[in-house]
């Protein structure tokens, strides 16, 4: 574990090297993804600026809904993202083959090679609205009510993680996964703007069980505001723990199934 | 042995498809597949400390075997163990004690410089700091890259990222070293170099060598056993210096002639390209002497170039018994 934190510290080192190389590299993807995170803001009100209700939740619950929302895309962004988005291009070019042969797990290795420093503003941004969002439903939060959304965003950033990389590991067996991040995008876009309080029968089922995007959110929102129960609690922990152990086992099935490309 | 297979057979299927857009159709509810085998009932065992060539033309399966005995992919069938682990299985403890080298895929990270690589390595082999200064050293030294080590990896030639890369690889003090077309690519020189310090490194650390390679110069120079393969299948395992006495015949000579000139050709010549002032000819070795001879002095000659015959003629040979 030990060796582990120290190889992903150089790891960490070296990239923000590798960035801080090119100026407008390192500098560019702070403006855009700031620009990103307005446009994406203007959009949320336009819409929720006319609605005073959804199934309970008022305007501040919306807004910490949508603030967690872009917290662990963010957090996502910062830690993970450009690593895992790469893996389909490393299996269909071969690049995978000197990632299996060094004695440092190789997901370990994707996952934290490509941190972007560029989105943390979103972080700052996103927890400025989650403020906002407390402040303009007029609540009390309490210790425990900080700790469980604290814990939820944990677990929901987990949940993230294993969604974006369950998805990328089908290019072990197909020719392209161009579809299916079609379809993460659509299921991404839509439960960033709806919480998922409001999906019914089917569309909960889906997007509480099959593609949990909807709960991303509305977990930690629920934990904060203290409207999350027991049931939601263990509901939460168990779709990490099930799509941890999918997403892990089918990486390991994905690489002992590689048939590299030709030299 | 450190590196032992038996029986070892990877196949893959492939979809065959149909041509044009109704075989494409077809082809949507009705496919047929074939089977490529990439290497087929593979016999081998290398000793500790041995430098073992393996020669074959493209597609051979040289790759393909490495990549097995790497760990990368799983046969589909047969027995493998290198250093007594099965390499797919992925293990650390197998992987820390080996390295490997793709002359087409490189470890170095392009933007930054091979110092920042080589500190990225030790925490992937976890090396000791004594150790990993005394063994840099020792490597910066061997291969004269004192002044290259702070440069950006993107600004080097391929020579001197060869040099780097196989200095990364070397740094954790492998127990084998598997090559895969080390020298593609690189001039002369470069390879002449590259050569010298795989030989050294072999001699002097014990470090058992598989090098794949297309370049005839780089086994004979380097390996003491060849392994040839085609098809996916050994042909020749054996002495590498009998290999080429018994079945490499020919050379290869490029003859540039001043200004157009019209040669006569000896009988024991074949005539591989004729242009004004060029003439490329295909003859035994014990003849090359005599042509030598039937030419210099009789002809206004600018150059000569005596080449070794390529590595499919002399797989198509010991193919063919002849």
């Amino acid at each position: 574990m030990k060796n582990n934190f120290k190889f992903i510290k150089e790891l960490i080192k070296l990239r923000l090297s590798h960035i801080m190389t090119f100026r407008l590299g390192f500098f560019g993807p702070f403006f855009i993804n700031t620009s990103y995170f307005l446009v994406q803001l203007f959009a949320f009100e336009a819409i929720y600026g006319h609605v005073d209700n959804i199934r309970g939740w008022g305007h501040g619950e919306i807004l910490i809904f949508i603030g967690t929302f872009s917290l662990i895309d963010s957090i996502n962004m910062v830690i993970c993202f450009f690593g895992v988005i790469s893996i389909p291009e490393k299996i269909q070019t071969g690049e995978l083959d000197l990632y299996l042969t060094k004695p440092v797990n190789p997901l370990l290795r994707i996952t934290f090679e490509k941190v972007d420093p560029g989105a943390v503003p979103l972080l700052l941004f996103s927890t400025c609205i989650i403020g906002y969002g407390v402040k303009e439903s007029g609540m009390h939060l309490s210790y425990a009510n900080i700790m469980g959304y604290l814990v939820m965003v944990l677990l929901m950033t987990i949940l993230f993680y294993d969604m974006e990389l369950l998805l990328r590991c089908f290019a072990f067996f197909v020719f392209s996964v161009n579809n299916l991040m079609k379809i993460e995008d659509t299921a991404m876009d839509l439960c960033m703007k709806i919480p998922g309080i409001a999906f019914y029968g089917i569309y909960k089922f889906i997007f509480y069980c099959i593609l949990p995007y909807g709960v991303i959110a509305t977990l930690p929102t629920q934990a904060l505001t203290g409207a999350l129960s027991a049931k939601g609690l263990i509901f939460g922990a168990a779709i990490v723990c099930i799509f941890t152990c999918i997403a892990l086992s089918f990486w390991t099935y994905g690489v002992h199934r590689y048939e590299s490309a030709s030299s | 042995m450190i590196i032992e297979t038996e029986n070892l057979t990877k196949r893959y299927k492939r979809y065959k498809k149909q041509e044009g857009l109704a075989g494409s159709i077809k082809g949507l509810f009705h496919r047929e597949y074939e089977e490529k085998i990439a290497v087929a009932d593979f016999d081998i065992c290398v000793k500790e400390g041995e430098f073992v060539g393996l020669i074959g033309p493209n597609g051979a399966g040289k790759t393909t075997l490495v990549k097995m005995l790497t760990g990368i992919i799983a046969p589909t069938s047969g027995r493998i163990q290198v250093m007594g682990f099965y390499p797919n299985k992925l293990e650390n403890a197998f992987k820390q004690q080996y390295a490997v080298v793709m002359g087409q895929k490189s470890q170095l990270f392009f933007e930054l410089t091979a110092e920042d690589t080589l500190k990225l390595f030790k925490e992937i082999y976890r090396i000791p700091e004594n150790e990993y200064k005394r063994d840099k050293e020792f490597f910066v030294d061997l291969f004269q890259v004192q002044e290259l080590m702070n440069v950006q990896v993107r600004t080097l030639s391929l020579g001197e990222r060869m040099k780097l890369e196989l200095m990364a690889s070397l740094l954790h003090n492998p127990k084998i070293l598997f090559l895969d077309e080390p020298t593609i690519g690189l001039d002369a020189v470069a390879s002449k170099q590259i050569r010298t310090f795989l030989k050294d490194v072999n001699e002097s650390r014990g470090t058992t060598i598989l090098l794949t390679s297309h370049y005839m110069e780089d086994i004979k120079v380097l390996c003491k056993r060849s392994i040839v393969v085609n098809h996916g299948r050994k042909i020749y395992d054996g002495d590498t210096d009998l290999l080429f006495e018994r079945y490499q015949k020919s050379k290869r000579m490029t003859i540039y002639f001043e200004h157009s000139a019209e040669p006569d050709v000896p009988e024991y010549c074949r005539v591989l390209e004729k242009t004004d002032d060029k003439l490329v000819l295909e003859t035994s070795k014990q003849n090359v002497e005599k042509v030598l001879e039937s030419y210099i002095g009789h002809y206004p000659i600018r150059d000569i170039g005596i080449e070794d015959e390529d590595i499919g003629s002399v797989v198509e040979r010991i193919y063919k018994g002849v």
